[in-house]
């Protein structure tokens, strides 16, 4: 900070801002923690030692410098006024803040990180729809299947012969007018898929590199009792009965805290500790043996599913409401078990309830995510190598319909969980009172829904438009929601680290997890022969080598042959990358250690 | 909303943007805030720097400071004369600092002035009771308060002189991100 003691670092001050450029001085100003007078005097001093600067500095005619100056604060102006405009087009900010006022900065956390998600699909969505849509609709076949109101729901019948799936893209190459420019269809396709996840691999990284510099906590050095009086006051909530709701909590935390001073020495006897740790092994088993169930359920469904494709398509209600039954129990199975695994928390005894909160989140993940995982498998192993015409425009079918039934009991659970429990709560069970917002559970819908629509981005190029859509609904139905029925959250914990955690689980078993989905089916699957974009090819990668292989024969374009034979293709070089980037990574780690061991240091000479 | 405006000139909002976070919507719906706390005090026409001055109790009645239970403490802080009323200037510095654009190390630095209650530029023992009180809306029995703020005093006073420094208390907001 600038403090001013004197006129003479008020001079250096001037002079020093007089050196910045001007943002640089502008934001220096604007951070002065001085008043409001104080600073545009300051200001004017540092304009008027500017001009006196320049015209030291000029030997050029002063009407010059003068039409230079009112040329740069008018063009500064115009920039104020493009980003005015542009602020106006923040969408929803009235929203997140009113809903910050209310209840605080957790459940704005979880709509943040929606509208994070929703921009996120939007991107996904122009992409898919610009480079391989748009193409596609110039060269379209003719659709004959009728329309009936329940493709909608099921995904199939009129919809198979259209550009929702992959199965209607042509393998030709597009072009308008003869000898004109062309499009090739397949390498545009799996460029585009490539390339997309790419960028959203780069995203992922820098998004979580930048909210976790943002909020590290040094858990060494980190002051409980300090931080919990001084820095938990949310000076965001303007609604008074969630002010007088946050002082009692943080009342009764600070009572809490007290009290665990006359409680510290409890030594656990060896019985009672052997029996906890007997507990949580019990419930561990219990929560991954259901979990095993639960898959076992959903593969064992997923054939019979097979099996109703294979006997034959009739185009009737019955077989396709049968369709969405393995949607529907997939569903089911997600919302139902979580209340299962919670209830057997309470089983056991945690030492602080963050523990609790992240050992039911990582059973929940656990659950989801080897329920996609099946699915998967199912997709991969038995889809992929049955007899149908078209496995992939299947599998997009299932993509489909399992994003739409989960969007449907989304909004059921919300119907539930929120509307009816708040009447039980005020009108006939008076006990229970209002229910909160559930933010780790609606995270983890969030989550399971983008890994679904990730997978399906190869099978069903429209998806993310879907998703997109249902994002939408999902905040205006979860804001309502939460504004008619729910309580501001009683405890609350590291408001500051949930968007790291939550764009931490978005990466490592979601993200992480569909990369390795999509390289199977690109390199190891053979696509169908008679639809898509990769007819008769042995694999979607085949469709790149063979354009290098027609590269090779131009001159001009040696440098890619080169480059994809010596870097993309030989092992060799990710090997020396890898080499590279562990060794990197093992410096900054000692840098990282000697930084800290100074820090010790440092703060011991301070005691002393 | 074009450039035609009569209550500012030109250069008074060119300096109001340079030293505030706002853009110039921003400062004309702020100046709208302000005139709607005392119409009749508040001249519609700022370019003669007309030195106007609103009490304290229509600054704290504003819906955004209402039920904050450090109201006078804000208002105090950004007040000319550390009396709770405020002129213009005043009023668009303590919203410039409140706003969501302001880095964390300005928001430290006035947090703790606010709870500097004495303005003794430490934050003594005292300061912390009066802290606690207003943040439990007096609930607790003065030894839990007095023992809550012996810990805090415990934890983050690194120069060990029984109060806390600015620089102990930006240390401490730097290790806990949860400030906001």
């Amino acid at each position: 900070f600038c403090f001013l003691h004197g006129l003479d670092a008020e001079a250096d001050l001037v002079g020093s801002l007089a050196s910045m450029s001007t943002s640089e001085r502008i934001k220096a100003i604007q951070k002065m923690p001085e008043t409001m007078r104080k600073k545009r005097e300051i200001r004017n001093k540092v304009l008027k030692e500017i001009t006196k600067k320049s015209r030291h500095r000029g030997a050029q005619p002063s009407c010059c410098t003068q039409c230079l100056q009112g040329a740069a604060v008018s063009f500064r102006r115009f920039g104020n006024t493009l980003s005015e405009y542009f602020h106006q087009l923040r969408v929803w900010h009235k929203a997140l803040k009113t809903i910050g006022a209310e209840f605080g900065t957790s459940v704005l956390s979880y709509f943040v990180f929606l509208k994070w998600l929703l921009n996120f699909n939007i991107f996904s969505f122009l992409i898919n729809f610009s480079f391989i849509t748009i193409p596609q609709f110039l060269a379209a076949e003719p659709n004959n299947l009728s329309f009936t109101g329940l493709e909608l729901l099921t995904g199939a019948g009129y919809f198979q012969k259209t550009v929702l799936y992959y199965g209607f893209y042509t393998n030709a190459t597009i072009s308008k007018t003869e000898n004109g420019p062309s499009y090739n269809m397949q390498l545009a396709y799996i460029f585009t898929v490539g390339i997309y996840f790419v960028i959203c691999f780069l995203i992922l990284l820098f998004s979580m590199a930048k909210f976790f510099s943002r909020n590290f906590i040094n858990p060494q050095a980190f002051s409980v009792n300090a931080s919990k009086l001084l820095c938990t006051w949310d000076f965001n909530i303007t609604n008074e009965k969630a002010v007088k709701l946050k002082q009692k909590n943080l009342h009764t935390q600070i009572k809490e805290g007290l009290t665990e001073v006359n409680k510290e020495v409890l030594n656990f006897s060896v019985m009672e500790r052997a029996l906890r740790i007997a507990v949580h092994l019990l419930v561990w088993f219990a929560s991954l043996g259901t979990a095993v169930a639960a898959c076992t359920g959903v593969y064992f469904l997923s054939i019979n599913n097979l099996e109703l494709f294979m006997k034959g398509y009739r185009n009737d209600l019955e077989s396709q409401t049968a369709m969405l039954v393995l949607p529907v129990i997939v569903s089911l199975l997600n919302t139902l078990i979580p209340f299962f695994f919670s209830w057997l928390g309470h089983l056991e005894r945690f030492q602080t309830p963050g523990q609790h909160i992240y050992i039911t989140i990582t059973r929940n993940i656990i659950l989801k995510m080897s329920i996609i995982g099946i699915l998967c498998y199912y997709w991969i192993n038995i889809v992929a190598t049955s007899e149908s015409q078209c496995w992939e425009t299947l599998v997009g079918q299932d993509i489909y319909r399992l994003v739409l039934v989960d969007f449907i009991f989304c909004l059921l659970g919300s119907f539930f969980g929120e509307f009816l429990r708040r009447i039980i709560g005020t009108t006939v069970c008076m006990r229970l009172g209002l229910p909160e917002f559930d933010i780790g559970r609606n995270v983890l819908d969030l989550i399971y829904a983008q890994t679904l629509t990730w997978i399906g981005i190869l099978f069903s190029p429209l998806l993310p438009g879907i998703q997109m859509i249902a994002f939408f609904v999902v905040f205006f139905v979860k804001k309502v929601s939460l504004m008619r029925n729910c309580q501001p959250p009683c405890k609350v914990w590291r408001t500051a680290q949930m968007m790291t955690s939550f764009i931490f689980l978005l990466f490592c078993p979601s993200f992480l997890g569909v990369l390795s989905v999509i390289g199977v089916t690109v390199w190891r699957l053979k696509p169908s022969e008679e639809c898509g974009p990769f007819r008769g090819l042995s694999s979607m990668y085949a469709a790149v080598a063979e354009w290098i292989q027609i590269l090779e024969s131009y001159t001009g374009s040696k440098w890619v042959v080169w480059i994809y034979h010596n870097l993309i293709t030989s092992e060799l070089f990710f090997f020396i990358l890898s080499s590279f980037v562990l060794i990197v990574i093992y410096l900054y780690w000692q840098i990282i250690q000697g930084r800290k061991t100074m820090t010790k240091l440092l703060r011991k000479q301070i005691n002393n | 909303m074009g450039n035609k405006q009569t209550i500012f000139t030109q250069e008074q909002l060119d300096a109001y943007q340079d030293c505030t976070f706002f853009t110039r919507k921003e400062i004309l719906r702020l100046f709208h805030r302000y005139r709607d706390l005392a119409p009749q005090l508040v001249p519609l026409d700022y370019s003669d720097k007309p030195a106007v001055t609103l009490p304290y109790q229509l600054i704290g009645s504003m819906p955004e400071l209402k039920d904050n239970p450090f109201r006078q403490r804000i208002a105090e802080v950004f007040s000319e004369h550390g009396d709770g009323n405020m002129t213009l200037d005043d009023f668009l510095d303590m919203f410039s600092v409140l706003s969501e654009m302001a880095p964390r190390d300005l928001k430290a630095y006035y947090a703790f002035k606010i709870y500097d209650f004495n303005n003794d530029d430490y934050i003594c023992k005292s300061d912390l009771e009066k802290t606690v009180n207003k943040l439990t809306r007096n609930e607790l029995t003065p030894e839990e308060v007095s023992l809550a703020c012996e810990k805090v005093i415990y934890e983050a006073d690194a120069d060990n002189d029984g109060k806390l420094s600015l620089a102990d208390f930006q240390q401490m907001i730097l290790r806990a991100p949860d400030f906001l």
